[in-house]
């Protein structure tokens, strides 16, 4: 056999060995991967809606899906905003949790981030900034308070403390809150974020 | 090539040969994942996986692979075990393939790996291949959690994830950045090369 036969036909059942094994082996991990990925939206679903037992997909965009919190009777107990903005490094993704009037925020979590390590990666650490998102009226915009305050108390209604030293992430996040806050609310009077049973 | 003991080709990974501290090799991951122990520990058995699985492979077809395209079987060979530990991540360990990021899919080009089938597994036989890769995968990982664990308890004041610091301790933050990762490494490869010396001067 020549040379370059040789060579097209190593390259080529190497290639298809791997591709076969490849496939394999993401067919076998697939499920799995969405399964998690599911559970962990459940998982801050019920951390920033309390009580839920069901939740429901009311609306669904590219980097916006609200999330109907249901308990076990059948009644809505708020809304899960699921919401992705560009942060320092990459995208943020969180879930916030309000009230059904989209009035009340009951707390913040985030689902994914790659800001830096020590800094704006704090925006997943409940003492440095998710506390002050908890129990927050959201009928104003909400605006961040810089230089940080050392006490909670110290906040004014709307405000939420900066982390310092990682003001764009909190900025981030705040303004991603604020514009997701504002589409939730259009379409609440559209009726669009109605659960039926 | 000099005739080697079995007990050479795993022990020369650890210290001699030692892929971050004396071949310098794979910086990218050394410095990139080491802010922490637990990542630092899962990039290295994630490595581990991709490096003997690969140097078994190379190893046993190596007779069957034209010289010319051998550089392009063997990426192909690597990346797919790199595939393959990328996905067991994600479906079993979802939190520590999330802090590793891309750092992952990134083991196709660590050097570390292609080097090893290059300089090692194509040359010998498979009991060696694995030996030396089992032995330059430990280095590896001690390299890691050396690194990491200087970063950790000085950027963050923990171990593997608990406090070991007193509340005095005011974590220095810069050691869990990038610019903390270089400082930490020059000051472990100044380290080494002093030892280095040492036992060379000795002999």
């Amino acid at each position: 056999m020549s040379l370059s036969s040789r060579m097209v036909m190593v390259l080529t059942t190497v290639g298809v060995l791997s591709g076969g094994f490849l496939t394999t082996v993401g067919n076998l991990t697939k499920e799995k991967i969405a399964l998690n990925k599911q559970r962990e939206i459940e998982k801050a679903i019920t951390q920033v809606v309390p009580g839920t037992y069901s939740n429901k997909s009311l609306y669904k965009e590219k980097k916006l899906t609200i999330y109907g919190g249901i308990n076990d009777e059948g009644i809505l107990l708020g809304y899960a905003i699921q919401a992705t903005g560009v942060g320092f490094q990459d995208e943020i993704t969180f879930m916030l949790g309000t009230n059904t009037e989209l009035t009340r925020i009951n707390s913040l979590t985030i689902l994914e981030q790659k800001e830096t390590p020590g800094l704006g990666a704090k925006i997943t650490d409940k003492e440095s900034f998710l506390q002050f998102w908890e129990n927050k009226d959201c009928t104003q915009p909400l605006s961040l308070r810089k230089p940080a305050v050392s006490s909670p108390e110290e906040l004014a209604l709307s405000e939420i403390n900066t982390i310092t030293g990682a003001t764009i992430s909190s900025e981030a996040v705040l303004n991603t809150v604020n514009s997701s806050l504002v589409t939730a609310r259009m379409l609440r009077k559209d009726g669009k974020l109605k659960f039926e049973e | 090539m000099p005739t080697r003991t079995v007990s050479e080709d795993f022990t020369k990974g650890l210290w001699k040969e030692n892929p971050v501290f004396r071949q310098l090799l794979g910086m990218c991951p050394t410095l990139a994942v080491t802010n922490a122990m637990i990542n630092g520990l899962a990039m290295g058995l994630a490595t581990t996986f991709v490096l003997v699985l690969s140097s078994l492979v190379v190893s046993s077809i190596k007779k069957l692979i034209p010289s010319q395209v051998r550089i392009a079987s063997y990426i192909v060979i690597i990346a797919t075990f790199v595939t393959v530990a990328d996905q067991f991540l994600a479906a079993f360990f979802p939190p520590i393939s999330k802090n590793l990021g891309p750092y992952v899919p990134l083991i196709v080009v660590n050097c570390i790996i292609l080097g090893r089938q290059e300089a090692f597994s194509s040359k010998n036989t498979i009991g060696r291949s694995l030996i030396d890769a089992f032995g330059m995968s430990l280095g590896f990982i001690i390299a890691l959690l050396v690194l990491s664990a200087i970063r950790e308890i000085l950027g963050s004041g923990t171990f593997f994830g608990h406090q070991v610091m007193g509340t005095w301790f005011e974590p220095w933050i810069i050691m869990v950045l990038p610019p903390g990762a270089f400082i930490a490494l020059g000051i472990i490869l100044g380290l080494a090369n002093k030892i280095e010396e040492k036992t060379k001067s000795r002999r």
